[in-house]
C-alpha cells in the first residue's frame, strides 16, 4: 500500500512522468504546490487542460500548433524557398532562438531507427515527398543529428529530395564558436575537417 | 558470488535505448564477454561526454562492473576510428547488429566471429553484399549450424544443398542447383562475381530464416520500405 494518500498518490505518480523527475523531487513539488503555491498549481492545472484541448500538431511542418494557422508555415517563410528538416520540436526551437532562419520547416520527430522499429513511415517521409513535389521547396536543408541514426537519416532524405529535383544541405559540424581544437573530440575534429571549406 | 570489474575490453555498440530519465540500456559486443547489457548512468543528460562515443560501429575499449544480467558501465574510450559507413551501408551494418542481437544469448563469448564482425564493417563500404554474406557464413558456423562446404567440390559441377547432406550434385535440368564454383566461392571468401553472390544469398536464406523464427528483421523491413518509396531505382 502507498505511504500517500490516494490523491496525493495520484499527484506525485503524475509529477513523475516529466523528465528528470524522481519520486523525491516528485514529492517535493507536490507538498509546495499544495502548500505555498495554490493559486500557481490552478493556474498550472487550468494551463495543461487548456495546452491539451488546443495545441495539436500542424499537418504541414509536423510541429506543435494552436487553432489553424501555424507560424512556422506562412507565406513569407514559404517563399523563402527554404525547408529545413529537424528531428524533432526542441531543434526547431533551437534553430528559431539562435539564428536568423526564416525559412520553413519539417519535424521528423523522431529518427531513422529500425531496431525500435522506426522507418520511413513512422517519420512521415512520405508526406515530405509529397511537400516537394510541389515545387515550393528550392533547398532541403538537412539539420538532423551527427549520430549514426542521424546519419542514416539523412541519406534517406537527401535521396528523397535528389528523386525531386531539389538541392540539398546538410548543416556543418565541426569545432563549437569560442572553443579550442585541443578539447575538441576525434569524431567532431574528423567531421570539422572532412566539411572545411575554402577561404 | 564476486562481481567482476571489466576493465578496458574491446567492443561495440550494438544499439542503445532510454533506460529511466537520464540512462542509456547499451547492448554491446565485445571480443571477451560475448553481448552483454550495460546501463550508462547519466549519458542521455545534457552535454554527457560519453554518449558521442557510445555509436555503433565505433570500435571501444569498454569498462563495467558485473551485477546479475546487466552490467554497470564504468568507462568508455575510443579504440580508434568509427567505420565510415556511407549511406546505405548502415543499414547493413544495422542487419549486422541485429542479426547479433537475435541471434546470440548474452555472456556467450564468440571471439572468433567478433572478429568477423570488426572486418565486415571495414567491408561494407567497399563490398557490401560479399562482407554480408561472409559474416552470415561464420555466423551460422558459430551457431552450430554452419554449411558443409568441403574442400572436395568441383568447380564445374552443378549442386543442389541438402541440409542433411551438404552439397549433392545435382540433375542435369535442376533450375535450382547452385554452381560448384559458387560454392567454392563462399567456402574461399572470395566473393566477387554476380553469379557467386546470388547463389551465397539464396544458400544462406534457409538457414538463417530458420533460426530468425517467425518474426522478420526490422532492418530488412526498414529497407523495403525506402527503396520503395523511391521512385527511380
Ligand atoms: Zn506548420
Amino acid at each position: 500500500m502507498s505511504v500517500y494518500s490516494p490523491r496525493l498518490a495520484r499527484l506525485i505518480d503524475a509529477l513523475r512522468r516529466l523528465p528528470g523527475v524522481g519520486p523525491k523531487s516528485a514529492q517535493r513539488m507536490a507538498f509546495q504546490l499544495l502548500d505555498r503555491e495554490r493559486g500557481a498549481a490552478r493556474t498550472l492545472a487550468q494551463a495543461l487542460t487548456d495546452a491539451l484541448e488546443h495545441i495539436g500538431r500542424c499537418p504541414s511542418c509536423r510541429m506543435f500548433c494552436e487553432g489553424g494557422d501555424c507560424r512556422y508555415c506562412t507565406p513569407a517563410r514559404t517563399a523563402s524557398g527554404h525547408l529545413c528538416v529537424v528531428e524533432g520540436p526542441a531543434d526547431l526551437m533551437a534553430i528559431e532562438a539562435g539564428t536568423p532562419y526564416r525559412g520553413r520547416y519539417f519535424v521528423l520527430m523522431g529518427r531513422l531507427s529500425p531496431l525500435d522499429g522506426i522507418g520511413p513511415d513512422e517519420l512521415g517521409l512520405d508526406q515530405l515527398q509529397a511537400q516537394l513535389a510541389t515545387g515550393d521547396v528550392r533547398e532541403l536543408i538537412i539539420a538532423t543529428n551527427p549520430t549514426v541514426e542521424g546519419e542514416a537519416t539523412a541519406h534517406c532524405l537527401a535521396e528523397i529530395a535528389r528523386a525531386q529535383n531539389v538541392a540539398v544541405s546538410r548543416i556543418a559540424h565541426g569545432v563549437p564558436v569560442g572553443g579550442e581544437l585541443e578539447y575538441v573530440d576525434g569524431g567532431t575534429l574528423a567531421h570539422a575537417l572532412s566539411g572545411r571549406r575554402q577561404v | 558470488m564476486t562481481r567482476a570489474r571489466i576493465q578496458l575490453t574491446p567492443g561495440h555498440v550494438l544499439r542503445t535505448q532510454p533506460y529511466r530519465d537520464t540512462s542509456l540500456l547499451v547492448e554491446a559486443w565485445t571480443y571477451h564477454h560475448g553481448r552483454v547489457g550495460l546501463i550508462a548512468r547519466g549519458s542521455r543528460a545534457p552535454r554527457s561526454r560519453t554518449r558521442a562515443l557510445l555509436q555503433p560501429f565505433q570500435p571501444l575499449l569498454l569498462s563495467w562492473n558485473e551485477q546479475g544480467d546487466l552490467g554497470a558501465l564504468t568507462g568508455v574510450e575510443a579504440d580508434g576510428h568509427a567505420a565510415a559507413l556511407p549511406g546505405e551501408a548502415i543499414f547493413s551494418g544495422w542487419y549486422l547488429n541485429e542479426l547479433l542481437i537475435r541471434l546470440l544469448p548474452r555472456h556467450d563469448p564468440h571471439p572468433d566471429l567478433y572478429a568477423d564482425y570488426v572486418v565486415a564493417l571495414a567491408q561494407l563500404p567497399s563490398a557490401l553484399e560479399a562482407a554480408l554474406r561472409i559474416f552470415e557464413k561464420n555466423l551460422l558456423t558459430e551457431l552450430g549450424y554452419g554449411l558443409q562446404l568441403d574442400d572436395d567440390l568441383d568447380p564445374a559441377t552443378p549442386y543442389r544443398y541438402d541440409t542433411e547432406l551438404g552439397p549433392v550434385v545435382a540433375d542435369s535440368g535442376d533450375g535450382d542447383a547452385y554452381a560448384g564454383s559458387s560454392l567454392i566461392a563462399l567456402r574461399d571468401e572470395q566473393l566477387d562475381d554476380e553469379t557467386a553472390l546470388r547463389d551465397a544469398r539464396r544458400l544462406l536464406r534457409a538457414p538463417l530464416r530458420s533460426l530468425l523464427g517467425d518474426k522478420p528483421l526490422e532492418t530488412a523491413r526498414l529497407l523495403r520500405q525506402i527503396r520503395k518509396s523511391r521512385p527511380t531505382a
